[in-house]
């Protein structure tokens, strides 16, 4: 009885045990043997996982596509970036910042709490208003949303340096904390997506109509996992700059959403396993080309892939997964407990 | 606990109502009248009979009563409180629930999810909607599919799948939208067994749509016949066949003549 | 009064050429419900296409050295090789997708044109002088208007009653109304699908192309995003006017071309440089109060 009850408790946990293990994998292999390029490569993709992660977490359980959460990001990075960064210039660059922001400096953790939850205030004002819209019309009105960020922070020179590139930003972020935001992402998507409410926000993205006969309403329950989800993209975010060490209003914009879409899409939109293998598969390709660009030794001759090569290589392979499998690598499932561990053939998230 | 308890405990702290009725409903699209002047109600502990050839405004009439369709005219009262104007997730709440034409599951989740789900919108807890789900499964003999992904299931389950989620809210009300079409002899059989036992089991009132007659006849105390929009008649089931203004509608019909006839 | 006039004619000459995408958007959503985010990188090969491809920032012309009725065929021909290419290989197998999903395969085929402008040209912005002649003011009654502007409202207007005579008198029209209103029920009436579709495509692909040299002679320059902001403006355009409604397109181009030169010469000096932010904004407003846009088509709710 006691046995039957602990397989319950690791079938419930294995979607998650798996994923987090095998980055803890990864991790600890870049760490001992990786290059310092490989190194940041692996970060980079951790991160990459942290806001795919987040996407997936409003796209995957409302069925609403979002090209928004981009903008979430750049919100809490830009506040990370305030709180941190380089506080000899701060005072005169960036002028029209409060006095609590321009003139002083504060720790690290304290940043990415606020940075995060400015990210998911401003998604609560954004969705209490757009969460009444339903598909097409929701998804081009996250658009318009991130445009609107972008059109802000490009024009107001003050606060943000326009479209210049913002230096001196502490990088704390190393292998492992990359790995710790990643776990912390996907842990918060799965309690989510197990949890009363998630349940009811699959029911509304699978039928508008039964889900309200059923009395769940549409509404609140788009309304928290975008909140929730622009709480993890923003996470990301300060993760991004905290990394990088920089940041301009571009790194926010169409090609970051469309390099996280293009990794949930091709890991599966909806499966929180598929968001991890997406973002795993391309940053990996992506590797590839990177080695490709900088140019290989063949049987002499140096040969190197043309700039670009990548992004159409990239864009190609999206469109291949969208005509020829829609629900991506995993499909619409979650990692299963093998059978031989004890878990069931067939059965539900 | 046996799904009539787990009913009674959803219905405790306040007193069910004992009607469901619309009064002087008309609905419009532009300009056809798809209901006018339709009265209706629906006692709690009784089934009732909802018939009326092919566009007669059946399914506009549930879509009125569960607040998908607001009327052009003309109200919907659940015992004296208005249900007119509300959303349908409210009304839902309210405690009407429905099964559709077209069963409508939720095709990405495994059968018990479905109920969970109806039951979580009814204002249950996770543990409390699992029981309940749990209740409702073994009671219609659909334990066994109770993991099943619903997007696997054959079409009478789909139908039966449909109404136990309607249960699973513990409604006051439950309307059924065609639940027996498509199904064989047997199936129906069954399904007349469910719907005669439901006012009693879970304290409920029903309104029955379907063509099937011999369901009809064999499970509603009371019938109401729709015609074009307008009610043509209501009463017992032998008061509706005798009925020479029913008659005479149905006899345009020949299809359903044979049917009224049995 | 003169400088509203002024106002006036910049807002209808932004408008025209909006509307000339927000058209070409309209159509091909009326037909397959897609919004195709990389009618803006039709723009942009189309603009490249005039020159050869160097790395130089003053390249030599290509098309562009042609006489001007040459010039003109070919750049459209280009751009509507280029769209039907697009239909054929990325959009037909998504045809029964959802509208979400086309819009997802829009973009990977756009930021897949892109990149591989940037493979053949290189990413650096350059400088082009073709029909430089038209960027100087004529004078109509006081008014100094640049020429661009009288023959982008002129190309407008001939495209549009062309586009208009092509949907009312012709038979092919007929039917790309008949499949915009309701797709499945043309196709159960007999229309071609793959004729339609693909027409829709080449009329997109000559109203980009129009674009193409509009913006050229306007701007002088070419940028591997140089379709990106007439596309957002012209997609928003579309959305506020009426997903698959052509007079809605063409209306919307012409609101928002309005919007942005009526914010950009009466907001305040302050919030002047979030005259975008405004128009997005109202976007979005437009949105909640019509979520099916201004002029709603064949919208059949959804069935119960």
């Amino acid at each position: 009885m006691q046995e039957r009850g602990m397989i319950a408790v690791l079938e419930k946990a294995w979607p998650v045990l798996v994923l987090v293990l095998g980055l803890l994998l990864a991790v600890v292999l870049a760490d001992a043997y990786g290059s310092v390029l490989m190194k940041r490569t692996v970060t980079d993709a951790l991160i990459k996982i942290v806001i795919v992660v987040g996407l997936y977490i409003f796209i995957g359980n409302t069925g609403i596509v979002s090209f928004g959460h981009i903008g979430f990001a750049g919100i809490a990075a830009y506040f990370a970036t305030w709180m941190t960064c380089c506080a000899m210039m701060k005072p005169i660059t960036m002028t029209g910042l409060p006095d609590f922001l321009r003139l002083e400096t504060y720790s690290l953790w304290f940043t990415a709490l606020v940075a995060v939850t400015a990210a998911g205030l401003v998604a609560l004002i954004i969705g209490l208003v757009l969460m009444r819209l339903s598909g097409l019309a929701a998804s081009i009105s996250t658009l318009a949303a991130l445009f609107i960020f972008h059109a802000v922070y490009a024009n107001w020179d003050n606060v943000t340096m326009g479209r210049a590139s913002i230096v001196g930003i502490p990088t704390y972020v190393t292998l492992w904390v990359g790995l710790g935001g990643a776990v912390l992402a996907i842990v918060v998507a799965y309690l989510y997506q197990i949890s009363a409410f998630g349940l009811a926000a699959r029911a509304a993205r699978d039928d508008e109509v039964a889900a309200q006969a059923s009395g769940i309403s549409l509404y609140w329950n788009r309304l928290i996992p975008f909140v929730l989800s622009g709480m993890v993209v923003g996470l990301g975010g300060v993760l991004q700059v905290h990394f990088m060490g920089t940041i301009s209003v571009n790194a926010f914009y169409l090609n970051l959403t469309f390099i996280t879409l293009a990794m949930l899409v091709v890991g599966g939109m909806r499966s929180l396993g598929g968001a991890v293998v997406g973002v795993v598969v391309l940053s990996s390709i992506a590797d590839v080309f990177r080695r490709l660009e900088a140019g290989v030794d063949l049987a002499g001759t140096r040969l190197s892939t043309p700039t670009g090569t990548q992004e159409m290589f990239l864009a190609a392979l999206m469109l291949l997964i969208l005509i020829f499998r829609k629900d991506g690598l995993m499909g619409r499932r979650e990692l299963r407990l093998p059978r031989l561990l004890g878990g069931r053939a067939a059965g539900a998230r | 606990m046996t799904a009539r308890a787990t009913a009674a405990t959803a219905a405790s702290g306040m007193a069910r109502p004992q009607r469901l009725q619309a009064q002087g409903v008309h609905v419009a699209f532009g300009g056809i009248k798809a209901l006018t002047g339709v009265d209706l109600t629906i006692q709690r502990g009784q089934v009732m009979g909802l018939i009326g050839p092919n566009g007669a405004g059946k399914t506009t009439l549930v879509n009125v009563l569960t607040g998908f369709q607001p009327p052009t005219q003309g109200r919907v009262l659940l015992q004296d409180r208005p249900l007119t104007g509300m959303k349908a997730r409210d009304v839902a709440r309210a405690g009407v629930a429905r099964s559709f034409q077209a069963a409508r599951l939720f095709r990405d989740m495994t059968v018990q999810e479905n109920l969970i789900v109806a039951g979580l919108g009814a204002g249950l807890g996770r543990r409390a909607a699992t029981e309940r789900a749990r209740d409702i499964l073994d009671w219609i003999g659909c334990a066994p599919i109770a993991q099943t992904q619903c997007d696997g299931l054959s079409y009478g389950d789909e139908r039966r799948i449909s109404i136990a989620r309607a249960l699973a809210m513990g409604p006051s009300f439950a309307l059924l939208d065609e639940p027996a079409s498509g199904m064989n002899e047997s199936e129906c059989a069954a399904l007349m067994q469910v719907i005669s036992e439901l006012p009693a089991r879970f304290d409920c009132g029903v309104l029955l749509i379907e063509h099937n007659m011999t369901v009809i006849m064999g499970v509603c105390q009371r019938i109401h016949v729709l015609d074009g929009g307008r009610s043509l008649a209501e009463g017992t089931p032998d008061e509706v066949q005798a009925d020479p203004a029913v008659r005479r509608a149905y006899l345009g019909e020949k299809a359903e003549k044979t049917a009224l006839v049995i | 009064m003169r400088n509203f006039l002024q106002v006036l004619v910049d807002a209808v000459a932004l408008g025209s050429l909006l509307a000339l995408v927000a058209l070409a958007i309209g159509l091909v959503f009326g037909v397959m419900r897609l919004i195709n985010f990389a009618q803006g990188d039709y723009i942009t090969v189309g603009a490249y296409a005039l020159v050869v491809p160097t790395a130089s920032l003053t390249p030599a012309l290509f098309l562009g050295a042609l006489p001007v009725p040459l010039m003109v065929a070919g750049v459209l021909f280009v751009v509507v090789l280029l769209a039907l290419a697009t239909e054929r290989v990325a959009f037909r197998p998504l045809r029964d997708s959802d509208p979400a999903t086309l819009l997802i395969s829009s973009f990977a085929v756009s930021y897949f044109l892109q990149h591989l402008v940037m493979l053949i040209h290189t990413g650096r912005p350059k400088s082009v002088g073709i029909g430089q002649a038209l960027t100087t003011p004529i004078d109509i009654m006081g008014l100094r208007v640049p020429g661009i502007q009288v023959v982008t409202m002129a190309v407008t207007a001939v495209l549009l009653i062309a586009l208009v005579l092509f949907l009312k008198r012709t038979s092919m029209g007929i039917q790309m109304r008949a499949a915009a209103e309701n797709f499945q029920m043309a196709r159960l009436l007999g229309v071609p699908a793959n004729r339609v579709i693909a027409m829709a495509f080449v009329i997109s692909g000559v109203l980009g192309g129009a674009v193409s040299l509009l913006l050229i002679v306007q701007t002088g320059t070419l940028d591997i995003r140089m379709g990106l902001m007439p596309v957002i403006f012209a997609f928003f355009a579309t959305v506020i006017g009426g997903m698959g409604s052509l007079v809605g397109a063409a209306l919307g181009g012409f609101l928002v071309g309005g919007a942005s030169v009526l914010l950009q010469s009466f907001l305040p000096d302050g919030l002047r440089p979030f005259r975008d932010a405004f128009v997005f904004g109202l976007v979005i407003v437009i949105l909640l109060v019509r979520p099916k846009g201004l002029i709603v088509i064949g919208a059949a709710r959804e069935r119960v």
